[in-house]
Order: structure tokens, then C-alpha cells, then sequence
């Protein structure tokens, strides 16, 4: 046990005494946070730029024109056809909504009319948005116009308790995130890697035990990772004002599971590749994906059908989501049970198969 | 008891055969050398015996233990000196030596009486990576000393030392024979190997192909003496060396540089300042000394030791 202990201060002393070292391992996370947190908290009022060429000489168009102009998240800029979609080329407008001639006329004597939305299909989320809003409000004209009476409609009751901002929804996913690079990423560069193996073929000319050595290293890649885990959560605190509302151990107990289960994963690749190089090569290919996949800053919900089974596969989908409910009460897609379950499963996989392809030569 | 007693070890790489069938006896307060070329086989062999690596066949004891079974109990009985660059890079001298003592269940020698006994009181507290060559290989002397080891190997230990920090090294080995205890070295350098070993084990593609004193295996090969040359300008006929007066072997060309072995040095050089006398050579820097390891090397493998 002393041995244990003076290994793991050891390695300590080694990463405090290395300023460099130090600055990039604990600048990392609070660069991380500030990145993600300086995107996503703008997006509390987003506003689309919306072009409004009303041609139509009717009252009905003008109508049309005015209640486009209303909606809060429009930001409308009128003008004639050519001009506004001159302006959609160059990329100032999202969309450019076209009245056409003669709508009252053809509206006042029963027929239909259309209006043209010019959308930019390169830009999906956009499109979707604008689309609904606009297919809305031209739905609820046109029953004004044709005064059929409101039997049916939609009431939005928001239903999350607490004040929460993006950036507490996402913030979980970030540190799911951040946990995964530095399981993955903390194993593998090639000089790390050296060394450990230096270290280990020294040692192991001692009677101490192995698996001594390895827990000491182990411990000292976790405690990094808690540390690094504080300062996400410091910093989101202080700076994006977070919400943490959950149980701190419980919080605290899922990351060193999320912690453990990544740094097993990046030894079992460190174990498994053929070549120092191929262990970068083999821990990206596993990081992007992942990163993706998980539902972290992409909803699931937009992705098609097929990935769906490949989500369910990726245990940051479910660290993520036991995350998100223990920080921020989030709505739980899994059960907490569950997703303790899954991380558990995938931490003891990993960490068996890690040591039995562990290469101590 | 013998201190090592290692029978027909073989050791794979896949095709590779870096050890194949190497046996050895080591006795109790000798200090034994294995020298070869790089990828001889000495490390392995060395890892093979210090319980580090699992050998394909065969069998190694260490005082008694049978090495893979009783892997811990010989470890504790041995020290090993590595040539480790940058273990702890940024512990002190102290502070590994004090980890490493942590490693050993049983007696051990203090940190204190380590630092004095190699020299290192004035860098007892310089972080590692601030030594110099010579500083930190007596570190890794210090570390290999901590459990008062019956058998210290060493691996290749002057390998890139100045001379001066070379000889204090030979020193050390020297004192630690003194004590009582075995040492085992690797080494690739000839003069090491005659000056420190009682018995050496030359080595080479993984099997050994002479094991003997020094002494004894320079004479068993060489009772000649070895006449040494730079030719100037066109080699003379074949032969022409062979032919000298004293000469009782074919020589040994390496582009211009020419190595002959002779019973009786006056003649041959008489018969050498002849042939320059009528203009048929030209040589300079001549001479003359007692045949060494790196001559037997050079006569079993037809190769030199160092490349």
C-alpha cells in the first residue's frame, strides 16, 4: 500500500512539476467550456432574416404583408422580387417570402392562392424553422379569410420547472465530452506512451506488483480528470451562470464511472494497436463518431432512422443523458437506472479487456 | 550454489531467433560479462534472467529460484541497473531513490548511505532530468543497490559516457565485487569486457560462440601478436602479407587498414620495411600490440563488434 501511494504522488509530483504540462491539461477544459458556452448561449433569441415582397395590389396581401412583419423572431426587410432575391444570393436573407399578384382577387373569389417561400435548402435547421413558422401563420390566415370557425388548437404549456438556459442542456454533453478526450486522449501520445513503458519495464524488474503500478496510474489519470471535471463546472458557473440543480455525489459518481470507462477504453486501444501511431488514428476514430452520435449538441430526433441503433450503441449517449438528469433535472430519454447500468457494463468490459491485452513487455 | 544457471534458453520474435539456446553458469562473487554486437541477444538473455521476460524454452535458476516460478522471491534478491533516460524526469535524486525503496519488502540500504556511497550528495535534491550522463547512471546504480542485491546486473553501463565518468564506472562494478556481491554485465565495447570480467561470454545472433576468461580465450585463439597498418596507394599481390616472415594466418583488410597476426613481430616487421624499402608499399601509422576480444570476435564471426 505505501508503494501504492508514493507511485501515485510520484506521478503527482511529475505532472505538477511540469508547468507546461499542467497549463495545457487544466487550460483545456476551460477553453473547452468557454468555446461551447460563448456559441450556444447566443441562441436564446435567435432571429432569421426574412425578405417580404408583397406584389399582390389587394388588401388581403397587405394583411398578409403586415402579419409576417409581426412575428418576433422575424427580422423583415421589404422590397420588390429582384432586389430581395439578389439580396438571398449574397447570403443576407434566409428566406424571401413572395406575395404574388393577384392573391386578393383570386382569394376573394374562392380560389387558391399560393405564397412563395424561397428557402436555402444548403441550410436545413433554418429552412425547418422558418417553414413551420411561416406554413403557421399562412395556415391561420387562411382561416380567417375563409372564416371557418377554431374547434381545434394547440396550447404550449412549458413544463420544465426550473430557469433553465441552453447552456445548461448542454453543458452535461460537454463534459461527457470532455471526459471521453481525456480517457481517449490522455493514454495516447507517443511519448507518454514511452515513457510509461520505461517505467514499467524498471519496475517490473522489483518485486512490486504490476497491477500496483498500473491502479497508481490509473488513479492519477482520474484524479486529472476530476479536477479538469471542477473546473468545466467552475467556470460554467461562473461565467454562464449554470444551474446545477442535481445531487452532488451523484453527479460525482457518474463522472468517475464516465472518467474510469474512457481511460479503460484508451489503455485497451494503448493494449490493442500494432503501432504507437495507429493508437492517435484508432482513438479518433472512435472519438468522432461519438462525439456525433451521442446526441450531445445534435438531436437525435433529426438523424435518420438507421443511425438510431448505432446512438443506442455509444455509452456517452446514456452518460450523457444520466448527466443531464443529475446536473439539471433534464427530461431522462433512458432511465437512470439504466444508463448506470450501461456505463457500468461498458466500464468493466473495457477494463478486463484492457488488462488482458495489456502489453507489460 | 551457482548464481545464475540458465540451460538452453530460447527466446522468438516471431521468425525472429533473438535468443537461441544460450546456456551459462554464473558462480557466486564472480564478475561475469556477455559482449556482442547490438541484437546479439545479450538483453534479452538479461531480461530472461532477471524474471523480466517469459523465455520460449528452457530454463534459468537464480541462487536456487527457479526464475518464472518463483519470479518474486528472485527479484528480491537482485538488482538491476538500467540504462533508464527519463524515468521520473522531474523527481530528485532523493525522492526516486525513496519511491523505489517503497519497491522492497525486505533489508535495504538507506537513502542517506546510497547518496554517499555513489557520489551524488550534491545533487541529492536536482531534479533527474538535470543530471549529467555520468550522474544519472550512478543514480541507476544507487537504485539497482536499495535491497542489497546478491547478483547486480548491469546493462551496457558506459554506454555513452565520457571517459572519465567510463572508469569511475569500472570502479563501482569493481567495488561492488568487493562487497561479495555477483554482478552480470552487458556490453559491446572489448576493453570493458576484459578489463572488469572474470569469465565472458562472447555472443553473437543469439547463441554464444565462445565462453571463457578473458585471457584464455585471447590465447586459445591468438598466440600471435597484431601487426596493424594504414596502406598508402595501391595494395601490393595477394598474398604478399601472408608471405611475410612470422605470419601465420591471413589477415583482416578493411578498406585500407590492414590487421596481421604474427609468432614473431621482428621479423615480420623487418620483412614489412623491406617491401616499403623497394618501393612495393607504402603504409603509415604502424603498429604493433597483443591480439584482443575484438580479434577473437573478429576471427569466430568475421565480423567487428562495433559497426
Amino acid at each position: 500500500m505505501k508503494a501504492f501511494f508514493q507511485l501515485y504522488l510520484s506521478n503527482v509530483k511529475e505532472f505538477t512539476r511540469d508547468r507546461m504540462a499542467m497549463f495545457w491539461t487544466l487550460a483545456f477544459p476551460i477553453v473547452f467550456i468557454l468555446i461551447f458556452g460563448i456559441i450556444f448561449s447566443g441562441n436564446n433569441n435567435p432571429s432569421y432574416d426574412i425578405g417580404l415582397a408583397v406584389e399582390d395590389r389587394g388588401p388581403i396581401g397587405a394583411a398578409l404583408g403586415a402579419v409576417f412583419g409581426k412575428v418576433e423572431v422575424f427580422k423583415v426587410t421589404g422590397g420588390n422580387r429582384a432586389d430581395l432575391m439578389a439580396k438571398f444570393k449574397k447570403g443576407d436573407l434566409s428566406v424571401v417570402i413572395v406575395i404574388p399578384d393577384g392573391l386578393t382577387t383570386a382569394l376573394s373569389g374562392g380560389q387558391t392562392a399560393e405564397v412563395e417561400v424561397y428557402y436555402d435548402a444548403s441550410n436545413q435547421t433554418t429552412a425547418q424553422i422558418v417553414l413551420t413558422i411561416v406554413d403557421k401563420i399562412v395556415a391561420g390566415f387562411d382561416q380567417q379569410v375563409t372564416k371557418r370557425p377554431t374547434l381545434l388548437s394547440v396550447k404550449p404549456v412549458k413544463a420544465t420547472a426550473s430557469n433553465l438556459s441552453s447552456i445548461d442542456f448542454l453543458l452535461p454533453g460537454i463534459l461527457g465530452m470532455a471526459l471521453m478526450q481525456l480517457g481517449l486522449f490522455g493514454t495516447a501520445p507517443a511519448l507518454v506512451q514511452l515513457r510509461e513503458q520505461q517505467v514499467l519495464r524498471r519496475i517490473g524488474a522489483t518485486p512490486l506488483s504490476r497491477t500496483t503500478l498500473l491502479a497508481s496510474q490509473v488513479l492519477h489519470r482520474l484524479t486529472i480528470g476530476v479536477v479538469q471535471t471542477a473546473l468545466i463546472l467552475i467556470v460554467g458557473t461562473l461565467v454562464f451562470k449554470l444551474n446545477v440543480t442535481g445531487n452532488i455525489l451523484l453527479l460525482g459518481g457518474f463522472v468517475l464511472m464516465g472518467a474510469l470507462m474512457f481511460i479503460a477504453m484508451g489503455y485497451l486501444i494503448s493494449g490493442l494497436a500494432k503501432t504507437q501511431e495507429s493508437v492517435v488514428g484508432i482513438s479518433q476514430f472512435i472519438n468522432f463518431p461519438m462525439m456525433f452520435f451521442s446526441g450531445l449538441f445534435i438531436p437525435v430526433d433529426i438523424m435518420p432512422n438507421w443511425i438510431r441503433p448505432l446512438v443506442l450503441a455509444m455509452p456517452l449517449t446514456y452518460l450523457a443523458d444520466a448527466l443531464r438528469q443529475v446536473m439539471v433535472g433534464a427530461n431522462p430519454v433512458h432511465s437512470l437506472a439504466t444508463d448506470f447500468a450501461v456505463v457500468a457494463l461498458w466500464l468493466v468490459v473495457c477494463a478486463v479487456l484492457a488488462v488482458r491485452f495489456f502489453r507489460w513487455e | 550454489m551457482a548464481a545464475i544457471e540458465a540451460r538452453d534458453l530460447k527466446k522468438y520474435y516471431g521468425a525472429t531467433k533473438a535468443v537461441d539456446g544460450i546456456s551459462l553458469t554464473v558462480e557466486q562473487g564472480e564478475v561475469f560479462g556477455m559482449l556482442g554486437p547490438n541484437g546479439a541477444g545479450k538483453t534479452t538473455t538479461t531480461e530472461m534472467i532477471e524474471g523480466l521476460r517469459k523465455p520460449d524454452a528452457g530454463s534459468i535458476h537464480v541462487l536456487g529460484h527457479d526464475v518464472t516460478r518463483e519470479t518474486a522471491k528472485v527479484k528480491n534478491r537482485i538488482g538491476v541497473q538500467l540504462q533508464t533516460t527519463a524515468l521520473y524526469p522531474r523527481l530528485t535524486v532523493r525522492e526516486v531513490l525513496d519511491l523505489f525503496a517503497t519497491f522492497f519488502p525486505g533489508e535495504k540500504r538507506g537513502t542517506d548511505e546510497l547518496i554517499d556511497t555513489m557520489n551524488l550528495r550534491e545533487k541529492q535534491n536536482t531534479l533527474s532530468k538535470d543530471l549529467s550522463g555520468g550522474q544519472r547512471q550512478r543514480l541507476s546504480v544507487a537504485l539497482a543497490l536499495i535491497n542489497k542485491p546478491d547478483i547486480v546486473f548491469f546493462d551496457e553501463p558506459t554506454t555513452g559516457l565520457d571517459p572519465q565518468a567510463r572508469r569511475s564506472m569500472w570502479e563501482t562494478v569493481r567495488a561492488i565485487q568487493k562487497t561479495g556481491a555477483t554482478v552480470f554485465l552487458t556490453t559491446h565495447y572489448m576493453e570493458e569486457a576484459q578489463l572488469l570480467c572474470d569469465r565472458v561470454a562472447v555472443v553473437d545472433a543469439g547463441k554464444i560462440i565462445a565462453l571463457d576468461t578473458p585471457n584464455a580465450l585471447i590465447s586459445q585463439n591468438f598466440k600471435e601478436q597484431a601487426v596493424e597498418f594504414d596502406l598508402k596507394g595501391e595494395p601490393p599481390p595477394e598474398g604478399t602479407f601472408r608471405n611475410l616472415k612470422g605470419v601465420t594466418r591471413p589477415g583482416v583488410r578493411e578498406g585500407q587498414h590492414i590487421t596481421i597476426y604474427t609468432e614473431e613481430t621482428t621479423l615480420t616487421l623487418g620483412g614489412l620495411t623491406d617491401l616499403a624499402e623497394a618501393g612495393q608499399i607504402q603504409f603509415d601509422d604502424l603498429h604493433l600490440r597483443r591480439a584482443t576480444l575484438e580479434d577473437v570476435f573478429l576471427k569466430l564471426t568475421g565480423k567487428r563488434i562495433r559497426e
